[in-house]
């Protein structure tokens, strides 16, 4: 007798969980308010998903793939920026001369990196979910690549630093999970620098050498 | 060797569940001795932290990145590579090659069921009453519907998913992180994420349902989610020692900034990185 009350009491008690969960489950999706694009949002809108298509398009070699993917990127981004920025502090004792000869190394070696890392969600589509400033003339533009394959998956978060400079935007940095590539390059460059005096030249060559190995 | 395949790379998820080799106290049985031993070790890991940095003089590099231990971060950091390339990754590969996608899928998404009592309790502890309640839904809809959470049903309800732990939890309360340490076997880690592991361990409902041979349990669950962690990784992380010129800085770095996301549950970083 006592037994079964106990089960059903049990039952009732996890009914009430049970219950309790879905109600916040419910409650927990209240979806956020839509909103007009920023300009940064439309220009990530325009401009990531044609990277993607170029990717995509199984029509061209990958010489031609290669080549268009570098045009697009070279014209999306401030890769000298971006550059300067991976030396950190080794940037302001740098020559002119050994900072262009990184400068050029470097864009080789992340449209390399870069497309490697992108070819991998090229069947993807992208969606803007928002964005926030950072200073004045910055933005972080939040979007999420779908799967069409698995369209029930958590679905990865790739966010963009957008730069507004001379009435037009450039993209300075790109992250994925919250993994901020130029601040890892960073921390990789200047650790190398620091077990080698500093010697930039000599990074320069390594990024030669990887540019050539990962191609 | 199975020991060693168990507990390598583990970012999360107690010290040495496995209990055998590290145990140093020995068994004192039941499992109300567990949060004991691991508090224990924890401490036996900071000593020996401690030790080390009294042989080594940071240089000014490894000052900034707050990674006073370097030297000897970075022998372990091999040591972890090495025991990674002889064991873990043949396995890895193994497990992708002969075990379909959907099977695979089926076995994360289990693990991450069972993870989820311990993310309600952060939630809470984070006074989190909405997330709590997603992950509270989850548990319910996926353990039940979802076939002991083989199937995540929740994800397409709409209802979705995060994970949180204890390091998460006293970062929130305003704890700092402390120095980066490479633990063997387990990976990067720091102060606060070892004292994390332990608590979350303790945290974990299913160490207190009495069945024989718990460690049995609790070693192969640890053994599958290090599995399936290295697994889901294994091609990421293959791509990040391809690009890198050092790539214990580069990993330290990403998992810094992981960590970071995940604390502050996606919402922007508060600090301008320049």
């Amino acid at each position: 007798m006592r037994d079964s009350f106990l089960k059903q009491s049990l039952a009732k008690a996890l009914s009430f969980a049970f219950f309790l969960g879905l109600l916040f489950a419910v409650a927990g999706l209240s979806a956020a308010p839509a909103s007009a694009a920023t300009p940064a949002e439309q220009f990530v809108t325009d401009n990531v998903q044609q990277g993607l298509t170029i990717l995509n398009n199984a029509q061209l070699s990958k010489e031609q793939r290669r080549a268009q993917f570098r045009d697009y990127l070279l014209g999306l981004t401030d890769i000298k920026r971006i550059a300067e920025y991976t030396l950190g502090q080794y940037r302001r004792t740098a020559s002119p001369d050994e900072l262009a000869a990184y400068g050029a190394a470097f864009k080789d070696y992340a449209v390399t990196v870069y497309q490697s890392y992108f070819t991998k969600y090229s069947g993807q589509t992208l969606q803007v979910t928002g964005s926030y400033p950072l200073g004045s003339d910055e933005s972080v533009v939040k979007t999420v690549m779908i799967d069409p394959k698995k369209p029930n998956a958590k679905p990865l978060q790739v966010n963009f630093r957008v730069l507004s400079q001379g009435g037009r935007f450039y993209v300075i940095d790109f992250s994925v999970e919250g993994v901020w590539i130029r601040e890892m390059e960073r921390s990789d460059f200047t650790s190398y620098l620091g077990q080698n005096n500093g010697n930039i030249a000599l990074l320069t060559a390594s990024l030669k050498k990887k540019a050539t190995q990962i191609k | 060797m199975k020991h060693i395949n168990i507990s390598l790379y583990a970012s999360e998820g107690p010290l040495c569940k496995t209990g055998k080799k590290w145990d140093l106290r020995g068994s004192r049985g039941g499992a109300g001795g567990f949060g004991g031993r691991v508090m224990r070790k924890v401490g036996i890991a900071v000593l020996a932290a401690l030790c080390l940095s009294a042989c080594s003089t940071p240089n000014r590099n490894a000052l900034d990145n707050n990674d006073p231990y370097e030297a000897a971060n970075r022998s372990v950091f091999e040591l972890n590579q090495t025991i990674d390339s002889l064991t873990l990754r043949p396995t890895t590969e193994r497990y992708n090659n002969y075990v379909p996608e959907g099977v695979r899928d089926g076995i994360h998404n289990a693990l991450e069921n069972l993870a989820l009592p311990v993310t309600f309790a952060n939630d809470l502890m984070q006074a989190e009453p909405k997330r709590a309640g997603q992950t509270l839904g989850r548990f319910m809809m996926n353990s039940s519907f979802g076939i002991a959470g083989l199937f995540d049903v929740a994800s397409r309800a709409g209802i979705p998913e995060h994970k949180e732990d204890f390091s998460q939890t006293l970062a929130v309360w305003g704890v700092g992180e402390g120095p980066y340490l490479m633990l063997p076997f387990l990976g990067p880690s720091s102060p606060r994420d070892m004292v994390g592991m332990g608590a979350d361990f303790a945290l974990d409902p299913t160490l207190y349902i009495r069945i024989k041979q718990h460690i049995w349990w609790i070693a192969g669950r640890e053994y599958v989610t290090i599995l399936d962690r290295r697994a889901r990784n294994l091609e990421t992380l293959d791509d990040i020692e391809r690009d890198s010129l050092d790539f214990y800085a580069t990993s330290r770095s990403l998992y810094r900034q992981y960590r970071a996301k995940e604390i502050r549950n996606g919402s922007p970083r508060p600090e301008n990185p320049n």
